[in-house]
């Protein structure tokens, strides 16, 4: 038969390279750490500067959701990763069970952050309103970086969402299986990024006092 | 069959984490987190050495994340000695703006 497409390599589609997808995805992550790196220090300078005001602020910090919300991010880290070995060796149907898992785990870290967020907002501790506008410096500064830095990796938790979403549905269409599954693995290290930079999150910003 | 040249090339024996071992890597991971918070919680009137156990202890967290979770531990070495120079490359920066800032 005839190739359809118009241009294709011999032996074009069997190139897979498991070793440098992963080294591919762990130079990406490289430059997720740098990124978050950089607020980490504006953190720290600002911290520096304002160390009574970023104390008071903390307070209002709810740090029983946060720890709930470590607790989730540690075991979806689990779940992800005990996909993995479900899926080496074999046990497509106990992968996507798993990582159904993460995805549940995933949703109920953003639903505690979404009453987390709401509730700040509501006594106006958002740029833009009264009373975050009436703070003094030091705290509207904490206040502003808890949202970009927090938000930030939300955002990231909804992508890693997406990327476990995707995950799923290649196994289920047997994409992803016992011989091919360096998708899963990379879906997992993008996935503990995210809760690697939670755990620098949760003490700096709950848990200061 | 004992290692020839040819078995030591072929890099087939892939180490598969068992779900026991990826058990005990949350449960230690766990306590770490309560030890954290309960520091955090009953020792606010020790401030400055809350503020560096919640550090260290995040820390050890990480490392034991990156080390079985993301399977450092089993990977080749190439990756750790990667992520070894980014996190010297952000210590270092993190360390020379504190002196910066020390140092007006």
């Amino acid at each position: 038969m005839e190739h359809t497409s118009g241009f294709s390599l011999p032996n074009s589609g069997h190139n897979r390279d498991a070793e440098a997808s992963k080294m591919g995805m762990w130079l990406f992550l490289f430059t997720e750490l740098l990124l978050f790196g950089g607020l980490f220090i504006v953190y720290m300078v600002y911290r520096s500067l304002n160390p009574e005001s970023f104390l008071l602020a903390s307070f209002e910090l709810d740090v029983t959701m946060g720890t709930f919300n470590t607790i989730v991010l540690l075991v979806s880290s689990m779940t992800i990763a005990m996909s993995i070995t479900a899926i080496q060796t074999g046990n497509a149907k106990k992968s996507i069970l798993l990582l159904y898992t993460t995805l549940g785990l995933a949703i109920v870290f953003l639903i505690v952050k979404y009453f987390e967020w709401s509730a700040k907002i509501h006594h106006g501790l958002f740029p833009g309103f009264e009373v975050y506008d009436n703070l003094p410096p030091g705290e509207s500064l904490f206040f502003f970086l808890y949202f970009f830095m927090t938000g930030l990796h939300a955002l990231h938790i909804i992508i890693g969402g997406i990327i476990i979403s995707v995950v799923i549905h290649r196994t289920n269409k047997g994409l992803v299986n016992k011989e091919k599954y360096t998708l899963t693995e990379n879906a997992g290290l993008y996935w503990h990024l995210v809760d690697l930079i939670w755990i620098y999150l949760f003490p700096l910003f709950y848990l200061i006092h | 069959m004992s290692h020839t040249k040819d078995n030591l090339h072929k890099e087939e024996q892939v180490h598969i984490t068992s779900y026991k071992d990826h058990f005990s890597t949350l449960i230690a991971l766990l306590l770490l987190t309560v030890i954290t918070v309960v520091i955090s919680v009953f020792g606010a009137n020790l401030r400055s050495l809350s503020v560096f156990t919640a550090l260290l202890i995040a820390t050890v967290k990480v490392i034991v994340v990156a080390y079985y979770f993301m399977h450092l531990k089993y990977d080749k070495k190439i990756y750790t000695w990667l992520v070894l120079i980014v996190a010297i490359l952000f210590v270092s920066f993190a360390v020379l703006t504190s002196i910066e800032y020390l140092n007006r």
